[in-house]
């Protein structure tokens, strides 16, 4: 008997483990996976001292030292100083929210107005699924950063500026990835179970449609988070988005640039922060992407 | 006693284990099954999904997912030689030639971007030796023989339907007439209606190539109809063997009763089927003594502690059960 | 199929059409335009420059102005001048363009070259070393945003070895770093895209059936499971050769070299908008047309593509699931 009872525990979690998408099993997964793990401690530890920094450092991010001017890395300012004097390290950290809030925000709009979009193309069809099509053509014959450039090109440089531009450019693909995943879910043959044990269509939508059509979202938001970060640092490199002085990593870059024949040190750390933030992105998103695509794990 | 007679069997497996892993669980797919099967002769596996028959059939051709597969111990005798210690070229050889398998979705088995003719010219090719002109030609051939008109033959498998893709994977099978034929449920995935047609296609084809077959099947009704000995799978492990006849007539252990008890027999008035309560046992964890104790109504202590083998009621009979009446 | 091609390549003018509106229209919301900026650097009145631009017609409608616009463009190849060179824009283009050419063309073909059978490398050798180290590597390079890439090797190869040159123009080893840096990213990105494909490939049903007929490894990779692991690698090489030439902008900055992206960038930093206007359009009809190709491309791997363009329909046949 005590096997028994045993054995139907045992069972039960097992079968709790296997349901995909649900939240535990998600942040199970993540938990078990190393890469995931690094990159949420790097996500982490980097946004926790860009908040803290007013009481870590002993600098400002703006102070200006003319006396450390172009200074190398040393002790005193780990990462050197820039062309006025002001420390690489405080300025990097306390960047990571300019990156960070533009790839969160711009893909968040990107993505609720895409979703929307698609979704409703995706399950009522028609004319508006024509015209919409039609429409995520047009923005689509651009490349997204050239659609970016041309967007933030019309309303000028800043942050919030930036965050439209990339928003914009990024509506097409969640827009077109909604609704083929509505499309596809909608001929699937449990939808049409559900309605033949007689759910209602909104039961049909909040429980089976939504979440089989959404996850693949969570991933593609994960991964646009960090693309649009990217992208983000390309426009302030390009003299588009965040401007100097504030101390975003790609507007860091385009003034290091001039200078990286006599201080390599300003080049390299605002880019190679700029990497690590991605990787971790795409680290977590990668594990995302095998959470709730089983099909692809091992 | 037979294998004095005729000195080796076609196929003989002992005691195959086989293990998989899945995320970070070892899953006990096959535990200890030994069976044998004889030249021209039709054994049928059955049991439930999950029961670890198709992976007996891979392990035969060592086709099991590389990525997936923990281990896989005990002797599959071929001929007399053991195929789990055969080198990758020796393996080569065989499959397609003397082995060859039909597996269960004909939606899936076949390559979408290549005519079908090509991918049953490609085995003929390879084994028999002959131009690809040639092989192309008795891949036609083989159509016919299936049943699909030669002039199909350059057509790529999304202009097929289920049952006739199913007719190419058969011709692709029986190509190159191997020895031995591993049929995955080859006719689950279809229409009922094409299911018969496909069964009897198999079976005339075995009888005219005098191939001896492994058929995987959940459904007894088809094992009734074709085949000369039958093995009930459970939980990875054979739980009796016996021709047909025996299984069908005196079947002993419970679970082949109960599987009995499940059909619909037209010659007794039942009210109501019976069933077996429960669900197979967790393959990540089995329980020790008989898989099948916790779903018995004869189980005891010993059932569930103890080993149980396979005992031998007469040659044509083995069971794996201490309760037999 | 020849109808098909035909057709495919004719939808490309009204989209073209269009983005020449949008581009157009997207550029009127800008407040201020070139006359002004010239003339309120010089001693001109409010009045002077007011009249300037009733003269050159910026006090029109909106739709005679585009009117004009597309008129002069599509009758004249007119894409108007630069304010600030006064050269017509087309010239200007079609004179960079070789450059852009070199740049986003050199750079899908290194990123498809190196990318695809380093993915088959690592998806055959799943889970060995050398697939681990080659996701890791590849994880990296694609997080990496190419100016910075760029930067890190010109401050290697250009200034500390002194190997290449670190920018403008001139023969070929000029291309070398900016190709590097402008594909890395892609490589990468290509290389993970054909890792998984393949991967998914490999494990379905029909290359164990290829398996199961006595093909050696090597047939089973290269005749079944690749061609179609290759189909979605296709599509994705559409999109990234749009990263790229959306790269080849940031990348011809950086290096200097005088192509469209560049073009552009000062254009909007000139404000001297008819040469982003031109620019953008070069740029949209350069995506459109290799995007056909890709889909072109498509169809003629896939039968199942295929058969539904031969049959004309617009029908979309679900895959693999014809009765």
């Amino acid at each position: 008997m005590s096997i028994l009872k045993n054995k139907t525990a045992v069972t039960e979690e097992y079968q709790e483990s296997l349901q995909p998408g649900s939240f535990k099993y998600i942040w199970r997964h993540l938990s078990h996976d190393k890469g995931a793990i690094a990159g949420m401690i790097a996500i982490s530890l980097i946004l926790i001292i860009c908040f803290l920094s007013p009481y870590i450092f002993k600098y400002d991010f703006a102070t200006i030292d003319m006396v450390n001017k172009n200074a190398k890395p040393s002790m005193e300012h780990l990462f050197g100083c820039d062309e006025l004097g002001r420390d690489i390290m405080v300025r990097v950290f306390y960047g990571a929210r300019y990156t960070l809030s533009i790839g969160v925000l711009s893909t968040a709009i990107a993505a609720v107005i895409g979703v929307a979009l698609g979704a409703i193309a995706g399950y009522f069809g028609g004319r508006f699924d024509t015209l919409l099509m039609r429409a995520l053509d047009i923005l689509q014959a651009f490349p997204q950063l050239v659609l970016a450039t041309l967007v933030s090109a019309v309303l000028g440089p800043g942050l919030d500026k930036c965050i439209i531009a990339l928003a914009v450019s990024g509506i097409a693909g969640y827009a077109r990835m909604m609704r083929a995943n509505i499309l596809n879910v909608r001929g699937q043959e449990y939808i049409e179970a559900a309605k033949s044990i007689d759910c209602s269509t909104s039961r049909i939508i909040t429980s089976h449609v939504i979440p089989n059509a959404i996850s693949p979202i969570i991933v593609q938001v994960c991964m646009g988070i960090a693309s649009s970060g990217l992208n983000a640092s390309a426009l302030s490199f390009l003299g588009l988005g965040v401007q100097p002085p504030e101390p975003e990593w790609g507007a860091m870059l385009s003034s290091a640039r001039n200078l990286i024949r006599q201080y390599p040190h300003m080049a390299i750390f605002p880019g190679l922060f700029i990497m690590i933030t991605v990787v971790s992105l795409n680290l977590i998103g990668d594990s995302l992407r095998d959470a709730l695509d089983p099909k692809l794990r091992d | 006693m037979t294998q004095e007679k005729n000195d080796v069997k076609l196929l003989e497996i002992k005691d195959l284990e086989v293990r998989y892993r899945s995320g970070g669980r070892s899953v006990h797919a096959v535990n200890g099954v030994s069976l044998s099967v004889d030249r021209g002769e039709i054994l049928g596996l059955v049991g439930e999904t999950g029961a670890g028959k198709t992976t007996i059939a891979k392990s035969i051709l060592r086709i099991l997912p590389d990525h997936a597969t923990q281990s896989v111990s005990g002797e599959i005798l071929f001929e007399g030689e053991d195929l789990l210690k055969a080198k990758k070229n020796r393996m080569t050889a065989i499959r397609g030639y003397k082995i060859s398998m039909i597996f269960q979705d004909p939606m899936t088995a076949l390559n979408p971007i290549m005519p079908v003719n090509k991918q049953i010219a490609e085995d003929i090719q390879l084994h028999m030796g002959v131009s690809k002109r040639e092989a192309i030609e008795r891949a036609n051939q083989m159509l016919e023989t299936v049943g699909i008109s030669a002039d199909r033959g350059g057509e790529y498998p999304h202009q097929f339907s289920g049952g006739m893709k199913q007719r190419v994977v058969i011709a692709m099978a029986l190509a190159c007439r191997p020895d031995l034929l591993l049929a995955d449920e080859p006719t689950t995935a279809l229409d009922v209606t094409i299911q018969a047609q496909v069964l009897e296609l198999i079976a005339n084809l075995q009888k005219e190539l005098k191939t001896a077959m492994i058929l995987i099947t959940h459904d007894l009704g088809v094992v009734a109809g074709v085949c000369d000995k039958v093995a009930v799978v459970y939980a990875g492990e054979i739980l009796e063997w016996g021709t047909k006849e025996e299984i069908f007539d005196y079947p002993k252990h419970p679970y082949t009763k109960g599987l009995f008890g499940a059909l619909p027999d037209l010659s007794k008035k039942v009210r109501r089927l019976s069933s077996i309560d429960g669900l197979p046992p967790d393959p990540t964890n089995l329980p020790p003594g008989c898989p099948f104790a916790p779903r018995c109504q004869k189980a005891t202590d010993e059932c569930r502690e103890g080993t149980i083998e396979l005992s031998e009621l007469n040659p044509d009979h083995r069971v794996r059960c201490i309760h037999i009446d | 199929m020849g109808r098909y091609v035909m057709k495919r390549i004719l939808q490309i003018i009204p989209i073209i059409l269009i983005v020449s509106i949008l581009i157009f229209a997207i550029m009127s919301l800008v407040p201020s335009d070139p006359i002004t900026i010239i003339m309120s650097q010089t001693s001109a009145t409010a009045e002077e420059i007011e009249a300037a631009r009733e003269a050159a017609g910026y006090n029109d409608p909106f739709m005679i102005r585009l009117g004009n616009y597309l008129r002069k463009l599509y009758l004249h190849g007119d894409m108007g001048n630069s304010f600030k060179t006064g050269s017509p824009v087309m010239t200007d283009l079609l004179s960079r363009l070789p450059i852009t050419f070199r740049l986003a063309f050199g750079s899908i073909f290194v990123a498809v070259v190196i990318g695809i059978p380093l993915g088959v490398l690592s998806a055959v050798r799943a889970g060995t070393l050398t697939d681990r180290m080659t996701m890791f590597f590849t994880l990296m390079l694609n997080s990496m945003p190419n100016f910075w890439l760029a930067l890190m090797l010109v401050l290697l190869f250009a200034l500390r070895l002194k190997l290449l040159p670190s920018n403008g123009t001139g023969g070929l080893d000029h291309y070398i770093l900016p190709v590097i840096a402008n594909s890395i990213g892609a490589v990468a990105g290509i290389a993970r895209q054909t890792r998984a494909s393949v991967l998914e490939v490999i494990r379905s049903d029909f290359v164990t059936t290829a398996r199961s007929k006595g093909l050696s490894e090597r047939v089973v990779i290269w005749k079944h499971a690749l061609p179609n692991g290759l189909i979605p690698v296709i599509t994705s090489c559409g999109t990234f050769f749009g990263r790229l030439l959306g790269g080849s902008m940031v990348i011809e900055m950086t290096f200097s070299l005088p192509g469209v992206g560049s073009y552009m960038i000062n254009g909007i930093n000139n404000r001297d908008y008819d040469c982003v206007q031109g620019a953008m359009l070069y740029i949209a009809f350069i995506f459109a047309i290799t995007m056909l190709v890709v889909d072109l491309l498509y169809a003629f791997i896939d039968p199942r593509i295929k058969a539904q363009y031969a049959a004309g329909s617009a029908k979309k046949v679900k895959k693999g699931a014809t009765a």
